[in-house]
Parts: structure tokens; C-alpha cells; sequence
């Protein structure tokens, strides 16, 4: 028996919660409806990139320990380094600010908000018209974890909490315990190098900005979460400046490319499916007993969204 | 130090455009000096999760040493990371470290600890490449002296040890647990942390034993390397070597500071230099019969763990210095082993006793150079260094029965083992007791009867659990947690200042505190300079306020010392006796006062055995 149990279930729980609140106050009734519709079909479409992050998630969970290895033997050991750089900075953070109340928001956004920011995304852009942006977000998380389990493996260093315990205290697990058995069941402590709380919630708030147009209220909500989940990692003693500053960078950088990819797959998917709709329409002319009109323009159309 | 380079650049320069060779026999001699850059020093530890304790020593020296012009460096790395840099492959300044036995020990482990001898071996044996001709000299003399002198050699021995300063001892941890005292109790008669401490434990709990379940005892511990790997000899991953000690019998242990018979049923002196020792009746976990010639096979391969088979001898980087006391080991008959032992004082020879035997069976294979794939990379190295040992076979009270890495391990009851006999003898005893007495030249009734006279009582049908789980947490914090929430009995991982205050707040877990004779030290590599210097050891010893770490890294439950005797005070001089009166090292006393260093004057004594410093007060080493 293990507390596990315990906190999946309160984890599940209130992300289920937040989800249906803001899927309501977000996407609204109406909208929140077309989800059920598209999820299935949005899936299928972009099968592709869902087998990529789902392939990402299976080495990380299977082949982390063989990872881990590899990196204790020949990975890069930068915790003094980072060290250098940076100094004082989380100790200077967690000091200054520390209070009780604002230890129990950032745990509560550290463990709670963060799945939550993670998840919603998901339920939202299925909601819209267009299965593009799914697709998108689904690039964008696939390439965080990829990037990230590689930099996992060559850098090896360990958060400010192991390593300046007399200044700088693991606030999250020395007053949530519990929660510990949750993130030891995902993370490894030297894989500090680059956050991927912070890469993660800063891909969600690109995105947020980015589709600002069909989600006016979601932008300020992401971006709000997505700020205090990057601070809570410092605040709670869990990660340097450094891993913030390469997390944020490496998530615009997923994003761009995340647009890059999907963007140049529906450009050659399209003129696949205008070429397509060429030939239809040149066999469509070579049958002038149809009504060839109704044809030609619908065709591409269709084709377009596959 | 760039500024330095650029001039010697140019003096070379110019040396050469002059051409005139008087000239240039300047500029080479002034250019072919190498120049002197500030001092680096890292130094290697565990992290806090893994070890509360370790890091904040770290921290502490770290900040001194940067306060006179040192650069200072932390690198943390897990415990296995640690022990492979550093015991297997000496590729270390200083480290942070604790002594992996936790009960109080003989003078004699110093011999393995700092023998010149042991340079060059990879392990616990020596690791700091210490190299001293008196230490040597009376590690040999104490080892052959007579009762009477060896306690003027010890302390002898110490009061060089702790001039020269091969490692710093910082303090003695009390061994910290948290546990709950509703189904076992028994804590605080031997440190939980020991395999002797969790064999005598009681259960108390009837109405849970009565539903068929067995009985468990649940632990939590922040060191994840026993659900990894069950190699005895492994120095990478053993700590304490707890579990290890209940998988594999000993021929002795201490108990309550005596040594006393455990595989072994009990040893004679046959001269001066040889020890016949009469086996009990035993059982390999796997249903071989334990035989003389399983430990006639230990005491050789833990000197060889090649077996002859590699030019070099391979020796176990674990009990070598115990194995170093024994000349030869052969079996007389299936239970009999005689040992040889040069002159050596009789306390010494039984320390050589605690060595866990191993199955010749299973480990004479492991005798071959270890493999990568088909590959030799090493030839020093053998199988049996290498291999995790998965389902180990030993002889002990407990067996291995499976474990999920970094998750948990889980142990069951040897019913087969002799402590259970003597249990059940115990019992029956009431009735047959005074027959078997006087029948003593019967086999069958005498096998009892003597196992159980020779095992203490506290033993006797031990242990009480059927099954033993170790839980793998996070860190200590956790391990308290699990405790308090009644998901473990009790924790065995080393407790910070952070955990102890969390056991007062929960209702259900109690601190438990023993002593322990793991003490926590700063090791050196003397292989390199200037840390080959022992008066530079010493300036740095004196950086580490050894009373300040005490307070803030243990919140209080540690003890300030100097001598690595200090859990056995018979054997400690009273000059290096850490008295609170006078609240300092007595040899390398702290430089500065409350906790505050006097870096000038720390300066001033490091220029005074020869070390320069730079306009901005950075301590200049050549070749680093």
C-alpha cells in the first residue's frame, strides 16, 4: 500500500473540476458541444503526431532508467557550473517572499494548476472548427519531451533544494510530502536541466496568445497559470534560473517549430488533395453527363481539412 | 592569470624577433616557467534528498575555503555515483562522506582505511592514497601488540592520524528514525539502521497476526540502491550494509559491544596463530548445504576475486582490511575451517570473523573478467565487482524475494535459518532441556542445545517478522511522512534538520535516537597536490567548524569529535577528546569564532607553510 493512490485520485479529481469550469466559461456550452464530435475524427487526422508524443512519453517512461545510466557515466555534471552563474538567485527568491499562504498556492499550481494547464488545452482546441491547431499543440508538447529527454541524458545536474538545503528549503515536499510520491513516479531529481514545468506552461501560453482570436478569456488564464507555475519552480526550490530561462526558450522554440511542421504537412496535404481534386474534376469533364459544377467546388474543399 | 599568459605570449615574441641568443635563453627561461593560477577545489557529495546531512558539511567547508581565496566547488552526485568516482576510481579533491558501520568498532578498521599498501586498490581500502610511514608502522604494531600495549599504539596512532589528517572527521550522527510503536517495538535496543537492531525487533500487534496475512515489517528509506542491487561486495552500493547482513551470515557479531559466535557455533585457539572454528548446521537459500568450503572460498576470494585468474590479484573493494588479518583459510572437514593468522591480537583476529560468507557455488563464476557485451574493457576488474547479485543466495534469517527499482524490495523469513531453530528449541527446552544436557554426546540432541547457548537470547527465534518490505521515497521528509501516515513502521534513512520537527507534529511517529559509529568525515585525495601536503590538510581541517555544523546540518544530534574512535572512548587519549568545555578540535581547532572565520588569519597561516595568494587574495597551486 502507498500513498499513491491518494493523490492521483485528488489530482484527477480537480483537473476534472477546472476543466469543466473552464470549458464552460471558455469555450462556452455551445462550442464545448463540437468537442465530443471532433475529438474522435481531429485524433485521426493528426494520428501522426499523436503516435510521435505518445512514442516520446513510452521511451521516457520505459527507457529512463537506461537513460539515467548513461547519464550518470557520461553525462555533462553542471550543477556547480549553474551554480556559478547564477548564484544566490532561488535562495534570494524563496527568502525573500516565503510565506505560508504563498507556499500553498504555488504547491496547489505547481501540482494542480499545472495538469490542469497541461490537459485543457486539449479539450479547447478540439472544440474549434479546425483540427490545425490540435495538431499544433500536439507537435509542440511531442518536441518538448523529446528535446528535453535528450538534454536530460547529456546534462546531469541537480536542483537548487539538493543542493543548498541549508538555504534554500524543498518547500513543496517538506510540507506536502505526498506529493512527492506523485512527481517521483514521473521525474527523476537530476533531471532538472531544462524545466519542463516552465518549457511545457510557457508552449500553453504561446499557444493561448496565439489563438487569442477564438479564446479571448483563455489568454489571460493560461498566461496567469503558466507565470506562476514558472515562478513556483523556483519558489519551491525545485529548479534554478537557468533551467527557467533555457525552459521558456526551448518552448518558443517548439513552438515555432511546431508551426513550422504543421503548417508545411497541410500546404503538401493540400496540394495533394488540390491535385486530387484536378484529376476529379479533369474525370468529372470527361463525363459532361454529370452535373459537373457542384463537384469541382466542393471537392478541395473537403480534401483541404484531411 | 589571462594577463599573466598574454606577457609570457609576448616575452616569447619578442625573444624570437630578437634572435640574439642570450636573449632568447631569457625569454625561454622566463616563458618556460608554468604560471600559477587559483587554487580549485571540488568537492563531491551526496545530495539532500539522498543524505540531509553530507551536503550541508559541504556547504559549510565550501564557504571557508572560498572566504581565503580558494574556488571552491560543489558537484552533488547520487550515492553510487559517489562511491564509483571516488573508492573505484580515486577521481576526486575532497568529498563529504559518512563510515559505513554503525556499530562501535575495533581501532583495527583504520589499518584498511589508511594503509600505504592499499593505495593503489580500489575501495574502501585506503581511498584517500594516504601514504605515511609512521601510520603504517603502528598499523602493523597494533595489530600484532598484546593487549597492554595495543592501547598505547592506538592512541599513538590516533594522535599521527589526526596531525596528518588522511580524512577530517566532522561528527557522529545519532542514528534518527521515525516509527511507529503500534506493531513493533524494539527500536531504540539496537539502531534500526542495523541488521542486528531489525532482527531483535518485537512484534506486538496479535490481532493483525491472526487473519493469516504475514507479518511484515514495513520500512521507508530515501536510498533507493537495495532495491538495484544485493552485490555483499559491492562498495558502490552499500551504505550500511543492513539488508545485506540478514541475506548473508556472518561468522560472528557484535553484540552489545562483544563479539559473539553467529554461522560460526563457536572457535578455539589452537596456538598463537591459528583459530579452528566449528560451523553450525546451515543451508544456503537455495538448498545447497553451507560447507567449509564456502568459507575457506570467502576469505580467499575477498583477497582475489579472480581467483588466480588475472595477473594482478582483483581484491573485493569491501572487508579488505577485515580479509587482510586472515593468511589462509582451509577446511578441516564439511563444518570445521581452520584460519591462519600472522601474530595478531585476539580481538583483531575475531573482527575477521564478520565477513558475510558467500556460496562458492554461485560466486566462483563470477571469478571471470567482467564483460560488457562479449567485451573486456578492464582487466582488473572482475564478475563478481560487477554483477547487481539478482536473487542473491546467502545463508542469513532473511531472503531476497523480489523488488521493483526505485520503488520497493521485499524480504521474507528464512524458516530454515538457525535463529528459528533456536526458537523453537527454546520452547521445547521446558520439557527436554535437562536431558539434552547431560546426553551431551549425542548429535541430534547436542546441535540444539548449543546453538542455543551460544546465541545470545535476544536472537533466539528472531526475527518476529515473516516478511520485510523497504520502501523507496524520495527523501527523508517522505520517509517520516510514510511513517506518520502509517503506510511504513519506521524509516531507515538518515533524518535532516527538516524531518526531525515534522515527527514531533504527527501524533502516530515517535523519534527514535541511538548512537551510531557512522561518523561523517572529510576525505582528501592525497594523490594530489596541494592536498598531498598534510599541513595543508590540516589548515583545511580547521575550516570546518565542527561544533556550528552540528547545531545547523543536525539540528543538534550529532557529536562534535576528532578522533574516528570516538564511539569506542576506551580506545581515545584524553588529549584528543572532544570536552565541552572546550568547545573545539583540540588539534586542528577552528579558525575564527561563533561561527565566523578568520580568513586573514587562515591567510596568513597557509603563507607561513608556503602558499602564495594574488593582489585580489586568490590562493595560487600550480599543476592542478
Amino acid at each position: 500500500m502507498t500513498p499513491l493512490l491518494p493523490v492521483v485520485t485528488s489530482v484527477l479529481f480537480w483537473v476534472a473540476a477546472m476543466c469543466l469550469v473552464a470549458g464552460v466559461a471558455v469555450v462556452g456550452p455551445r462550442r464545448l458541444y463540437g468537442v465530443g464530435e471532433n475529438l474522435v475524427p481531429y485524433l485521426r487526422e493528426s494520428r501522426r503526431e499523436v503516435a510521435a508524443l505518445l512514442v516520446v512519453l513510452v521511451v521516457s517512461g520505459i527507457g529512463r532508467p537506461a537513460l539515467q545510466s548513461i547519464s550518470e557515466v557520461l553525462g555533462l555534471r553542471l550543477t556547480s557550473l549553474i551554480f556559478d552563474l547564477e548564484g544566490n538567485f532561488v535562495a534570494w527568491l524563496q527568502g525573500t517572499f516565503q510565506s505560508p499562504q504563498l507556499t500553498l498556492y504555488f504547491s496547489s499550481v505547481y501540482v494542480f494548476g499545472y495538469a490542469f494547464l497541461l490537459v485543457f488545452p486539449f479539450i479547447a482546441y478540439a472544440a474549434l472548427p479546425e483540427s490545425t491547431t490540435l495538431k499544433r499543440l500536439i507537435v509542440a508538447y511531442a518536441l518538448n519531451y523529446a528535446i528535453g529527454l535528450v538534454l536530460y541524458t547529456v546534462v546531469l545536474a541537480y536542483g537548487p533544494r539538493n543542493v543548498m538545503p541549508d538555504a534554500v528549503t524543498s518547500l513543496l515536499y517538506t510540507f506536502n510530502p505526498e506529493f512527492r510520491t506523485l512527481t517521483a513516479e514521473v521525474n527523476v531529481e537530476t533531471n532538472v536541466f531544462p524545466s519542463l514545468h516552465t518549457s511545457l506552461s510557457v508552449t500553453v501560453a504561446a499557444f493561448a496568445a496565439l489563438t487569442h482570436g477564438q479564446y479571448p478569456r483563455w489568454t489571460p488564464i493560461a498566461w496567469w497559470i503558466a507565470g506562476s507555475v514558472v515562478v513556483s519552480t523556483m519558489y519551491l526550490g525545485i529548479h534554478w534560473l537557468t533551467d527557467v530561462v533555457f525552459g521558456t526558450a526551448l518552448a518558443l522554440g517548439c513552438v515555432y517549430l511546431s508551426y513550422r511542421y504543421v503548417d508545411a504537412v497541410e500546404d503538401r496535404d493540400r496540394s495533394a488533395a488540390d491535385r486530387n481534386a484536378t484529376d476529379q474534376s479533369a474525370a468529372d469533364r470527361n463525363t459532361p453527363d454529370q452535373n459537373a459544377d457542384d463537384g469541382t467546388v466542393e471537392e478541395p474543399a473537403e480534401g483541404g481539412s484531411a | 592569470m589571462t594577463g599573466r599568459i598574454s606577457r609570457r605570449d609576448a616575452l616569447a615574441g619578442i625573444g624570437l624577433a630578437v634572435g640574439s641568443a642570450g636573449c632568447a635563453g631569457r625569454a625561454r627561461n622566463i616563458a618556460g616557467r608554468e604560471s600559477s593560477a587559483q587554487l580549485v577545489l571540488e568537492i563531491r557529495t551526496t545530495p539532500a534528498d539522498e543524505d540531509p546531512n553530507g551536503i550541508r558539511i559541504a556547504r559549510a567547508l565550501a564557504e571557508n575555503l572560498d572566504a581565503v581565496g580558494v574556488d571552491a566547488r560543489i558537484e552533488t552526485m547520487n550515492g553510487t555515483d559517489l562511491r564509483r568516482t571516488v573508492l573505484l576510481n580515486h577521481d576526486f579533491d575532497v568529498y563529504v562522506g559518512q563510515y559505513t558501520e554503525v556499530l562501535p568498532f575495533d581501532p583495527d578498521v583504520l589499518y584498511g582505511l589508511t594503509h600505504s599498501k592499499f593505495t593503489a586498490e580500489a575501495g574502501w581500502q585506503n581511498p584517500f592514497g594516504f601514504t605515511d610511514l609512521d601510520v603504517d608502522e603502528l598499523l602493523e604494531e597494533q595489530r600484532a601488540a598484546d593487549e597492554s600495549d595495543r592501547a598505547r599504539i592506538v592512541s599513538e596512532l590516533q594522535e599521527s592520524m589526526c596531525e596528518k589528517q588522511p580524512f577530517t572527521v566532522v561528527a557522529f550522527p545519532d542514528a534518527l528514525a521515525a516509527a511507529r510503536t503500534d506493531r513493533f517495538v524494539g527500536w531504540e535496543t539496537g539502531p534500526p539502521i542495523s541488521a542486528t537492531g531489525l532482527l531483535t525487533m518485537d512484534f506486538i500487534d496479535e490481532r493483525s497476526g491472526d487473519d493469516g496475512d504475514p507479518v511484515t515489517l514495513r520500512l521507508a528509506t530515501a536510498d533507493g540502491r537495495i532495491s538495484e542491487n544485493w552485490n555483499p561486495i559491492a562498495a558502490e552500493y552499500r551504505r550500511y550494509g543492513t539488508f545485506m547482513s540478514m541475506l548473508y551470515d556472518r561468522l560472528a557479531i557484535v553484540d552489545d559491544g562483544a563479539t559473539v559466535p553467529w554461522l560460526a557455533r563457536e572457535w578455539e585457539w589452537t596456538d598463537p596463530e591459528t583459530l579452528e572454528i566449528g560451523l553450525r548446521d546451515s543451508t544456503w537459500h537455495d538448498g545447497e548445504p553451507l560447507t567449509a568450503e564456502d568459507v575457506a572460498f570467502t576469505y580467499e576470494f575477498l583477497r582475489d576475486t579472480s581467483m588466480g585468474g588475472t595477473e594482478m590479484p582483483v581484491p573485493s573493494p569491501q572487508f579488505r582490511g577485515r580479509g587482510s588479518i586472515v593468511e589462509s583459510a582451509d577446511a578441516v572437514d564439511d563444518s570445521t575451517v581452520r584460519l591462519v593468522v600472522a601474530e595478531t591480537d585476539e580481538t583483531v583476529a575475531e573482527r575477521a570473523l564478520q565477513v558475510p560468507i558467500l556460496p562458492r557455488h554461485v560466486w566462483i563464476d563470477r571469478a571471470e573478467t567482467a564483460t560488457v557485451g562479449g567485451f573486456e574493457l578492464d582487466t582488473e576488474t572482475t564478475e563478481a565487482l560487477v554483477t547487481p547479485n539478482e536473487d542473491p543466495v546467502g545463508s542469513g534469517p532473511m531472503r531476497f524475494v523480489e523488488s521493483t527499482p526505485g520503488e520497493r524490495v521485499v524480504f521474507e523469513r528464512n524458516p530454515d535459518h538457525f535463529l528459528v531453530r533456536a526458537g523453537s528449541v527454546d520452547s521445547a527446552d521446558a520439557e527436554t532441556g535437562e536431558e539434552a544436557e547431560t546426553d551431551g554426546d549425542s548429535a541430534e540432541s547436542t546441535t540444539g542445545t548449543e546453538e542455543e547457548e551460544s546465541i545470545p537470547e535476544p536472537y533466539r527465534g528472531k526475527p518476529e517478522f515473516d516478511r520485510l518490505e523497504v520502501a523507496i521515497v524520495g527523501s527523508d521528509v517522505s520517509a517520516v511522512q510514510w511513517v506518520a501516515d502509517g503506510y511504513a513502521d519506521g524509516t531507515v534513512s538518515n533524518l535532516g534538520p527538516d524531518s526531525v520537527p515534522r515527527i514531533g507534529r504527527e501524533s502516530d511517529a515517535r523519534l527514535v535516537s541511538t548512537q551510531s559509529a557512522a561518523f561523517y568525515y572529510v576525505g582528501y585525495n592525497a594523490r594530489r597536490a596541494p592536498l598531498s601536503n598534510p599541513r595543508f590538510r590540516g589548515i583545511v581541517a580547521s575550516l570546518v567548524d565542527k561544533s556550528t555544523i552540528v547545531d545547523d546540518a543536525f539540528a543538534g544530534y550529532a557529536r562534535p569529535a576528532t578522533s574516528p574512535l570516538a564511539t569506542s572512548p576506551e580506545w581515545v587519549p584524553g588529549n584528543l577528546r572532544w570536552d565541552d568545555d572546550r568547545e573545539e578540535d583540540p588539534v586542528h581547532p577552528f579558525r575564527g569564532k561563533d561561527g565566523s572565520l578568520d580568513a586573514e588569519a587562515t591567510r596568513e597561516a597557509l603563507r607561513e607553510i608556503g602558499y602564495r595568494f594574488d593582489e585580489s587574495g586568490r590562493l595560487l597551486a600550480r599543476d592542478q
